[in-house]
């Protein structure tokens, strides 16, 4: 018995060029998933980056003495949310200012020490910078009294998490869009090669031939087909990749917080690989079964 | 062999076939003659499983094919022959090549298919052709070819619809002949054929059909 697989490389021969239409197609719609996947990636990436960085200020009342500014730091430190704490005196925030927009310094010079009022600079742990937990933290604080003001950029980081998440979905619709898109033009594609071997099927199906034996020499092909596509998406994607790279040192170096662009995680790239596989084997039994429901 | 029970067999409000009832004996060889359109080739497909009957019952080895599945087709082809006028050769394939699928899809063995293909080859008269392009054969070779693969498994009958319909005269006496020696080893042979000439050089049982319906059936040998 010629083996199903000698079957598909023999059919592969026959319809070389219908064979690279259909890789092709598969790896253009795994390139268009991994640049996707890469921009979703990094704005995560940065996202993360920016949320850890966030932090609350909370500005003292002007009663509160140095002695009890330093007790409040301390207390505060020993939270567990908390991963540091910074006091910024009166005459601290004033020299900054100074050196920031020297046009104030005579200003400031003119209002004292105390024109601007003493704060705490307070870094959360990653796991407490959530919109909730930080309300959560803030009004913790303001129920000490010792507070004026308590700043958190909480809008900021909502309105980061809400993009993302739209980003995300929107990512998932689009990619459904493509692998459905993806599946019909290899369908059709591989349609074609069964009709280019119509007499052949026919025949197969007059000498006995069960279903089984003449579908699976398709889905070897489109299983090779998914296969070779992912492995030339994979390699597009990593220029693309390292292109982008080269040209952002180039221009913005500290992009990113001066982080290189990631490249995708082990688990997309080998879900890219299965969506190609799945793509090209469902797509060839759906044509082959068409053709076969036909001929009876 | 075969049974038909009061075939039916339409398409649509036109009927192919009409209330046909006979027997073909098991070893026999037949001829299913008639005008065009008279449901020759209805009646083959049905034998075939390409087509079910509308009403009626068909019994082949005593197995009731009316009613058969999908997926019981493959065991029924695998024991008949069927040879047609377009011969249906791939013709980028060698001799050896188009015989050899119909052990392939059986799954027999690389040993035996390189036993097989060159003795049925020479059941045929083309001994020695293995390895030539089907697509570059005469008429009457490819003809050969078609039946060299129809009878490589060794089935208990075979089925050739009009297979002279495209071969001239000599080559129609050879392909005739072949089928007739196929006939003396013990296959039952169906030849749908409407070639008053070559049915009188070869004489067999005549099954007539005209418009669908069984009209003379006299008995085996006789002239019509
Ligand atoms: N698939 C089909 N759909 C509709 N009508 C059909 C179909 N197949 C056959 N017929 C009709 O059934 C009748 C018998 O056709 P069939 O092919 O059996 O004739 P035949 O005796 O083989 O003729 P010929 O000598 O021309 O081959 C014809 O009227 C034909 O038009
Ligand atoms: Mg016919």
């Amino acid at each position: 018995m010629t083996a199903p697989f000698q079957r598909a490389l023999r059919g592969l021969k026959e319809h070389t060029y219908l064979a690279a239409v259909a890789t092709g197609v598969i790896a253009a719609v795994l390139v268009l998933l991994g640049v996707y996947a890469l921009v979703v990636v990094n704005l995560q990436a940065a996202l993360s980056g920016w949320q850890e960085d966030v932090h609350v200020s909370a500005y003292f009342n002007a009663d509160v003495s140095a002695a009890d500014q330093l007790t409040a730091q301390a207390t505060i430190a020993t939270r567990t949310e908390v991963a540091s704490v910074e006091l910024v005196t009166a005459p601290m925030a004033a020299a900054w200012m100074k050196e920031r927009v020297p046009e104030v310094g005579p200003l400031l010079v003119e209002l004292g020490d105390s024109a601007l009022p003493a704060s705490l600079e307070v870094s959360l742990r990653p796991a407490s910078t959530s919109p909730a937990a930080m309300d959560g933290f803030a009004a913790s604080l303001s129920a000490t009294g010792q507070f004026a003001e308590i700043d958190y950029g909480r809008e900021w980081v909502e309105r980061a998490a809400a993009f993302l998440a739209t980003l995300s979905l929107l990512g998932g619709v689009l990619g459904i869009i493509l692998v459905v898109a993806a599946l019909f033009l290899v369908g059709n594609t591989i349609h074609l090669v069964v009709y280019a071997r119509r007499d052949e099927l026919e025949i197969l199906r007059l000498v006995g031939a069960t279903e089984s034996y003449i579908v699976t020499p398709f889905l070897i092909e489109g299983f090779l087909e998914g296969l070779v596509a992912s492995a030339f998406a994979l390699a597009i994607l990593q220029f693309v990749h390292h292109g982008v790279v080269l040209r952002l040192h180039e221009t913005v170096p500290i992009a990113f917080g001066g982080q290189d662009l990631a490249f995708l995680p082990a688990s997309i790239l080998f879900g890219l690989v299965a969506t190609g596989i799945t793509i090209g084997i469902l797509a060839g039994w759906v044509a082959v079964r068409r053709f076969l429901a036909r001929l009876a | 062999m075969i049974r038909l029970y009061h075939i039916v067999k339409s398409y649509g409000d036109r009927d192919a076939l009409r209330d046909i009832s006979l027997h073909i004996q098991k070893g026999e060889m037949v001829y299913i003659t008639g005008p065009s359109g008279a449901g020759k080739s209805t009646l083959l497909k049905m034998v075939y499983g390409a087509e079910h009957p509308t009403s009626g019952k068909l019994l082949i080895g005593g197995v009731d094919v009316s009613k058969m599945k999908h997926a019981e087709l493959p065991s029924l082809r695998r024991n008949m022959g069927v040879v047609f006028q377009d011969f249906k050769l791939l013709p980028s394939r060698s001799v050896a090549q188009n015989v050899a699928m119909a052990l392939e899809v059986i799954g027999a063995s690389a040993e035996s298919i390189r036993r097989r293909v060159p003795a049925v080859l020479n059941i045929v008269g083309l001994k020695g052709r293995e390895d030539d392009l089907a697509g570059v054969l005469s008429g009457g070779e490819k003809q050969r070819v078609a039946i060299a693969r129809a009878i490589v498994n060794d089935p208990a009958m075979l089925l050739a619809d009009e297979p002279t319909g495209n071969l001239d005269g000599a080559m129609a006496v050879e392909v005739m002949e072949i089928l007739q020696a196929i006939n003396l080893r013990g296959t039952t042979v169906l030849v749908a054929t409407h070639d008053v000439g070559l049915m009188d050089r070869f004489p067999y049982r005549k099954l007539r059909f005209v418009d669908g319906r069984l009209v003379v059936s006299p008995t085996k040998g006789s002239r019509s």
